[in-house]
């Protein structure tokens, strides 16, 4: 099978500033002291073929959605090799659907988002209205939706957009049980086309029936990757220690492994460049002189 | 420099369809839930018309024209109608990619067309406006010259001058947002020392003022599509001034699109 998604040593890192005014500074990278930075996602490298269906497991703030987001490329990994086949997509809770438009225009509205023609749009309409099932709701604008409605209405809209690699970040926990056993079912048949799913979730029963491999992450590391068996137990059995724990362990717990996330970075490393800028800032001065001879003109009534 | 600034036209031109449909989609959902609809196009415009008729032709002009042959209303409608057009797009479409940024970062969604998707949403009361404009005039009886031609010219700058600054000031906005509370107030000011109100080139100004006040660009596209309506000259032919404006628009926009594609990935992060 040839591989479909390839992670090498991916981080991501935010940056910690105490004052405002240092964000804008860093942006026309005008200081460059020492500056604090989050590792959300530190060194994670793995490779996953085509066709299989990969569990994302991990305690709150671990990660988890920071790495689904690299994978769906909504967001730029600082350091690593990203190599993607295809055309992500991901499924979040909030699908971003416009509040002030019904269910219906909305529908248009992500499809035509997605990049489909209008003919493609009128073949899936049916089939997503089908889908959501939420009746004649779909008539009315969303902001009178109920969050299970609107969760709904987006995972519809999101599998009936032909994705190619799917990565769903606990978009099926907010469903009521039966909308949740058509959403698997559904991702089962994906899974026959030999679509690459990628499943963010808490439920160990849900990815224990559902995925082939498990992946594992814990502050910012990618801890295991393995058999669903193997990975779920020991997470399982982490959670169960962790649970153990008396209230002091586990904030004292938390915040080493909190410290081990920060990183002291030396500035940023843009010296080579600095010959190469130093000609573009000339050139954009440079810009500035033609339009200050012509204002000069103006104002003197040429 | 110029391989940059063709992608993002690229983009635009490869994605008209969907800025056409979208900005349609903007339309709808901006009147939605009001009684009159779409009606409201019409109604905005026309009751701040009929105020700055009121106070600044009949209060404090007495009904006086600005030139004679033409009434005060008419030429405060040839400013008015491109400031309408003008105003809410630059502040509109500086916050745009703010606004929107986190509904297209989830998927594959050229970010360049989101200020553009404004100003097409914003033309279409723009040029209905321009159509009743031309009514009126035929109403009153205004004789148009040749240098009615020269209106595409200036729609045309006006344009390319939206899409510049919008680009640059839609990236700003999202990094600093002060500068959106900030344009919106100079904005505000703009209206008072363009040529819409008054004329800041007529007797009672001194000449050094109204050469400052000409390096305001939408100086230039009003006055020229006043120009166009009530016929003077040619746009080249005050070369100096007409070569301002594009090189002022140059800037602006090779700087928008450098800092466009510097952080446009990033977009997300500043949230």
């Amino acid at each position: 099978m040839k591989t479909k998604v390839k992670l090498k040593n991916i981080s991501k890192s935010y940056d910690m500033l105490e004052k405002k005014s240092d964000k804008i500074l860093n942006l026309f990278s005008l200081k460059s002291k020492k500056n604090k930075q989050f590792l959300a996602v530190n060194n994670v490298s793995f490779e996953v073929r085509e066709g299989e269906t990969i569990g994302i497991l991990g305690l709150n703030g671990s990660g988890k959605s920071t790495l689904s987001n690299i994978l769906a490329r909504v967001i730029e990994p600082t350091e690593g090799e990203l190599i993607i086949n295809g055309e992500p997509s991901l499924i979040a809770i909030s699908a971003g659907l416009n509040n002030n438009l019904s269910g219906l225009e909305n529908i248009d509205l992500k499809c035509m988002m997605h990049g489909l023609t209008e003919e493609e749009i009128e073949n899936v309409k049916e089939d997503i209205i089908d889908f959501a099932d939420i009746g004649d709701y779909i008539y009315q604008p969303v902001k009178n939706y109920s969050s299970g409605m609107k969760s709904r209405l987006g995972f519809a809209i999101a599998v009936h957009t032909d994705p190619d690699i799917l990565i769903i970040d606990e978009a099926l926990s907010v469903g009521d049980s039966t909308f949740a056993q058509k959403c698997l079912d559904k991702l089962e048949e994906f899974k026959k086309e030999g679509k690459t799913i990628f499943f963010i979730s808490h439920s160990a029963a849900q990815m224990k029936t559902f995925c082939d491999r498990v992946l594992w992450i814990h502050y910012g590391e990618l801890k295991e990757f393995g058999t669903k068996d193997e990975v779920i137990n020991n997470y399982i059995s982490f959670t169960k220690w962790f649970n153990k724990l008396s209230d002091a362990e586990k904030r004292e717990y938390k915040k080493k492994m909190f410290q081990k996330q920060i990183k002291i970075s030396e500035g940023y490393t843009q010296k080579q460049n600095r010959e190469r800028s130093l000609l573009s800032q000339i050139a954009n001065v440079l810009l500035f002189i033609p339009l200050l001879i012509l204002s000069v003109l103006i104002v003197l009534g040429y | 420099m110029f391989k940059l600034i063709w992608q993002v036209f690229r983009e635009q031109i490869e994605n008209r369809k969907l800025i056409y449909r979208m900005a349609t989609f903007e339309i709808k959902g901006m009147y939605q839930g009001h009684y009159l609809g779409s009606l409201w196009q019409f109604i905005n415009p026309a009751i701040q018309i009929a105020i700055y008729w009121v106070v600044f032709g009949i209060g404090l002009r007495g009904g006086q024209t600005i030139n004679s042959d033409i009434p005060y209303i008419l030429w405060l409608l040839m400013g008015l109608i491109p400031w309408f057009f003008i105003s809410p797009t630059m502040v509109q479409g500086s916050n745009s990619v703010y606004q929107k940024v986190s509904l297209v970062s989830k998927m594959n969604f050229p970010v360049s067309i989101l200020p553009t998707i404004r100003i097409v949403g914003n033309s279409f009361q723009f040029f209905n406006l321009l159509l009743i404009l031309f009514v009126l005039l035929l109403i009153y009886g205004v004789e148009l010259s040749i240098y009615i031609l020269q209106l595409p010219y200036y729609i045309f700058s006006l344009y390319v001058f939206l899409f510049a600054f919008t680009l640059f000031s839609s990236t700003l906005s999202t990094l600093i947002r002060d500068y959106q509370s900030f344009l919106q107030q100079v904005m505000r000011m703009f209206l008072y020392i363009s040529p819409i109100l008054w004329n800041p080139a007529g007797s009672q100004v001194p000449d050094w003022l109204t050469n400052v006040l000409r390096l305001n660009p939408f100086y230039y596209i009003i006055d020229g599509m006043r120009n166009s309506f009530l016929g003077d000259n040619w746009f080249f032919d005050d070369i100096v001034y007409t070569l301002y404006f594009w090189v002022l628009t140059f800037v602006i926009l090779y700087f928008g699109v450098k800092i466009h594609m510097r952080f446009r990935k990033n977009f997300v992060d500043y949230l």
